[in-house]
């Protein structure tokens, strides 16, 4: 950051005035995430009446242990789908949008409603509408020959949580995309028409690459959306089920932790957590903020 | 290599017509310069051309064939654009080669044209950079090339100075217009600069309210304005415009020999003098309001005597008036332009 410095006459007064986010900060973040790393190495009964410090025990059961690396997989496939398909179509909308003249605000308001329903209602939604017995779309797919039912079928799980999840993801790209879209200078796609390129080269060869800092940028926001903020989505459709094919990693951390009450293992897996989202966070600061596209 | 035909073109926005009819032969490799105030329609009637604009009624040849239904891609014309367009993630090398690319030149083909275009406007050192490594000028110059690597039929160019400074700007103005000579390719160019306009065209088109006032050679246009408003617009300072019973009771006994019709009279500044000359002329009593000094002439501001009626008078050097002072000023009878007010036109 440039700008002016501002030098305080007194020298406490910067430090007082940051204490209340400092505080905040303490409370609500380092103090857990210091007492869930403590707890990492440590092994406790189901009562809270004894524990036993294990070392690295935590860790290495758990990268033996064939459940948590399928969880490890369930979340990649999980996010890639949820942030693959929510960018796709949310730039497929966005430039549909941007085509309209008049009713451009209309669709954007429209399409931008989901962000503001809450991850478990969203969950919900889905729920009934693909619900076996009441569910409108099963029903319909049933007609089709697709006998839908994710509370048996794996694959029919995933697809509902990754259409949950990705539904309600699709606003927040949209409306950066809707951005990023409007930023490019409309001359350059007409020069672009002049030089002889038709609608779908202008879209691969012009605007995409102009687009990809944004790109970028969605993509790291949506694999931490996917990884961490659809624990909602997840617990009210599927709950990990059927046969844990939908448990994403931070479904496990809190189903180990509190149903299963392994305190000790949950707390080494949100550990493992905390490094995933240090990294994403230092490949956003790095390669995408930090990068110039053109 | 084309003539370009513009036959009765007109353009609505809705209800409000921007362009109201436009007539308009341009010939094999000539430079016309539409000129005009902003909102003219002039930059409409360019893009109608390019085909970036839909046409609302009318026809445009490009080469003797109808390109109304065609895509801008088909009519064969290259655009320079204001803000240059240039592809900011391609080097300059690519966004000369993009339109060839396009439309599948082979790859000796599009390599020769390439540094043609380099060579001919000095931006071979330049070709490996990203537009944003350029200076304005040179990214003017990129624009350039990438309209002349693809040696099309006509060359449209939308105010393709402006965003340069002055010094700049004259450099690239005589540049384009050698260029042009040496490709002799037909060329279409707005611009609201009317020493642009001037200094660059074979034939001036002048636009105001969607319509064409006059069409001529520049210097046709600044010896005869067909209109008040053409009048008004070419020159600066520009022509002072005068009623003509004011100039007749002032004037008394001098034979104006102005035709039938006329009540407005414009005179040129350059064609007021301060000292009355041996051909019949008039004699304006006036009162000095200003003097601007703009370097090898001065422009002096003065109100006509008896009335409210301010003139402006060129005159060469930096002579000193009092501000307030009285003076005459002359002009002669043969260099007095007469209008029409009412209808706006010329009436000899």
């Amino acid at each position: 950051m440039q700008g002016k410095r501002t030098v305080f006459p007194n020298k406490v007064l910067p430090y007082l005035l940051l204490l209340p986010q400092l505080a905040v900060t303490i409370v609500f973040f380092l103090w857990p995430a210091a007492q869930a790393f403590w707890s990492s190495f440590q092994r406790e009964d189901a009562f809270g009446f004894k524990t036993t410090f294990v070392w690295f025990a935590n860790y290495t059961k758990l990268f033996a242990d064939p459940v948590y690396l399928n969880s490890f997989r369930t979340t990649v496939i999980f996010s890639l789908a949820v942030s693959l398909l929510s960018l796709g179509i949310a730039l497929l909308l966005a430039v549909a949008a941007t085509r309209m003249l008049r009713s451009s605000r209309i669709y954007s308001t429209l399409i931008v409603w989901p962000y503001a329903v809450a991850p478990a209602i969203a969950g919900i939604l889905w729920w009934f509408l693909f619900n076996p017995s009441i569910g409108i779309i099963a029903y319909v797919l049933r007609r089709f020959g697709i006998d839908w039912n994710h509370l048996v079928d794996p694959n029919d799980a995933m697809i509902l949580v990754v259409i949950a999840a990705t539904w309600k993801q699709i606003s927040y790209n949209f409306l950066f995309f809707m951005a990023g879209l409007q930023s490019i200078p409309h001359s350059l796609e007409e020069a672009a028409a002049i030089d002889g390129a038709g609608p779908t080269k202008r879209f691969w060869t012009i605007i995409f690459p102009l687009l990809s800092p944004t790109t970028f940028y969605l993509m790291v926001i949506n694999v931490v959306y996917a990884m961490f903020d659809t624990f909602g989505v997840i617990h009210a459709t599927t709950e990990g089920g059927p046969a844990r094919a939908t448990e994403i990693l931070v479904y496990k951390v809190y189903f180990d932790g509190f149903v299963g009450l392994n305190l000790g293992s949950s707390a080494a897996q949100s550990v493992i957590l905390m490094a995933i989202v240090i990294g994403l966070t230092v490949v956003q600061f790095r390669w995408v903020e930090r990068r110039v596209q053109y | 290599m084309a003539t370009i035909e513009l036959i009765d073109l007109k353009k609505n926005y809705g209800a409000i017509p921007a362009v109201k009819g436009v007539d308009l032969s341009v010939a094999d490799g000539e430079f016309i310069v539409l000129v005009g105030p902003s909102g003219c329609g002039k930059s409409t009637l360019l893009r109608m051309v390019a085909g970036l604009e839909s046409v609302t009624s009318g026809r445009i040849e490009i080469g003797g064939r109808d390109v109304v239904k065609a895509e801008p891609a088909e009519r064969d014309i290259a655009m320079v654009f204001q803000n240059y367009a240039l592809y900011p993630h391609m080097t300059v090398r690519k966004n000369l080669e993009y339109g060839l690319r396009n439309r599948r030149v082979k790859n000796e083909e599009i390599t020769r044209r390439v540094q043609e275009a380099a060579a001919m406007l000095e931006i071979g050192p330049m070709l490996d950079r990203k537009p944003r490594e350029l200076s304005g000028g040179q990214r003017q110059r990129v624009a350039m090339g990438r309209a002349l690597v693809r040696e099309p039929a006509a060359f449209l160019f939308d105010e393709p100075l402006s965003n340069l400074d002055a010094k700049l700007r004259v450099q690239m103005r005589v540049e384009i217009r050698r260029l042009q000579r040496r490709l002799k390719t037909t060329s279409l160019y707005v611009t609201h600069d009317q020493l642009e306009a001037m200094t660059l065209a074979d034939r001036l088109v002048v636009m105001n309210g969607g319509l064409v006032e006059q069409v001529g050679t520049p210097v046709e246009v600044y010896e005869r304005p067909a209109t008040v408003f053409v009048a008004g617009f070419i020159g600066s300072p520009p022509m002072n415009l005068i009623d003509l019973d004011y100039l007749r009771a002032q004037s008394a006994g001098t034979d104006l020999a102005l035709p039938n019709g006329t009540d407005l009279v414009g005179i040129r500044p350059d064609d007021m003098v301060l000292i009355g000359p041996v051909e019949p002329s008039i004699a304006l009593k006036a009162t000095v309001e200003l003097l601007e000094p703009v370097g090898g002439e001065s422009h002096l501001h003065i109100r006509l005597a008896g009335s409210n009626q301010l003139a402006i008078v060129r005159v060469p050097g930096r002579p000193s008036f009092v501000e307030g002072s009285e003076i005459s000023v002359f002009a002669r009878i043969g260099d007095l332009h007469p209008y029409n007010r009412a209808s706006g036109n010329r009436t000899d």
